[in-house]
């Protein structure tokens, strides 16, 4: 089929998907495992085995999307921007458990990998994992890891922490919105600070800043000590 | 559209810087820098910048969609270790949570 081959196709299928994939997240009350970039990953997964078109095939419209993510990148400063004044009363503090926060759990998945899988595609690609996506696929590709496995990892990652992160936080005895929407965004990046927005605008505040603090630390920090 | 020109031009100055002086860092995250510089030497959002940051806001993630469809390049890795992957993310996640917590909570623990 000629349409199959017609790159801009696959661009407005996967816009279409996307559009999909929001309709089901609103309809379904917003749950946190089904983000709307991961119902259109699904889709567009299936529509491409269903019909035997290859990822290269499919790139040749997805880049159209693609090549924009450059500006969006860059727009990500606007947030950052304006959350820088929500840190100014603990910045210490904050700084300290961005940091070690999630050096500690990036450290763990690539001590962990090494040791269970030694693929180091998998464990330079893990390394990205708490970067919010965007950020993440940009550093990997500059790190020699593979942007596709980085985007999955770093999706999961965001799935299981707005799953787990306020459970294990009250288990601490820690109930306060600032740590809880902190923690959100450090090791829960974008789909974390969704989560966040239901627990009130001190958690999101705190969770948009710190998913940006962490995007731009690891984005820095990285590629110096693993490149 | 002249939100999205602030954005192009930034990014064409991140990418040459990053080129000039060889840095590590992909080139979007340094025209990111270089906006956010920008922004807090002038103390103010641009309002096309803003408005250009409302409208595609939302939208950030469908831009994603096409590199993170190609895991489907990926189907033999994710057979064979998937569900290890998952179990790394999922442990991984533990000590990073108890970090954050830790360090944030021993102040509200002594207000």
């Amino acid at each position: 089929m000629i349409l199959l081959h017609t790159p801009l196709f696959w661009a407005a299928l996967t816009i279409a998907s996307f559009i999909v994939g929001q309709q089901l997240y609103l309809r379904c009350g917003k749950p946190v495992f089904l983000p709307p970039i991961l119902t259109s990953i699904v889709l567009m997964a299936i529509c491409l085995e269903g019909t035997g078109t290859g990822y290269q095939t499919y790139m040749e419209g997805g880049r159209y999307l693609h090549d924009l993510l450059g500006p969006v990148i860059v727009m990500l400063a606007v947030p950052l921007y304006q959350q820088l004044h929500a840190m100014r009363a603990h910045w210490k503090r904050i700084a300290l458990a961005i940091s070690l926060g999630s050096g500690t759990t990036i450290l763990c998945a690539w001590a962990l990998s090494q040791w269970w899988l030694g693929d180091s595609l998998i464990s330079t690609t893990l390394l990205t994992k708490s970067i919010t996506t965007p950020v993440a696929v940009a550093v990997t590709s500059q790190l020699g890891g593979d942007p596709a496995l980085a985007s999955a990892f770093v999706i999961v990652t965001g799935i299981l922490g707005a799953v787990m992160i306020v459970p294990i936080l009250s288990l601490m005895g820690i109930n306060q919105p600032h740590t809880q929407g902190l923690t959100l965004g450090i090791c829960g990046h974008a789909i974390g600070t969704g989560r966040a927005l239901e627990l009130g605008p001190e958690a999101s505040a705190y969770a948009a800043m710190a998913m940006t603090l962490t995007a731009t630390l690891h984005a820095l920090v990285i590629p110096l000590i693993a490149g | 559209m002249h939100g999205l020109l602030i954005l192009l031009v930034f990014l064409l100055a991140g990418t040459w810087l990053q080129s000039f002086l060889g840095l590590p860092i992909p080139a979007a995250i340094t025209g990111m820098l270089l906006l956010l510089a920008f922004l807090i030497f002038r103390g103010s959002i641009p309002e096309s910048l803003q408005a250009i940051t409302r409208t595609l806001s939302p939208w950030l993630p469908m831009f994603l969609v096409p590199v993170s469809v190609g895991i489907i390049t990926h189907k033999q890795l994710l057979l064979d270790h998937g569900p290890l992957l998952l179990l790394i993310l999922t442990i991984s996640l533990i000590p990073g949570i108890l970090v954050c917590g830790w360090i944030m909570g021993k102040e509200d623990a002594s207000r």
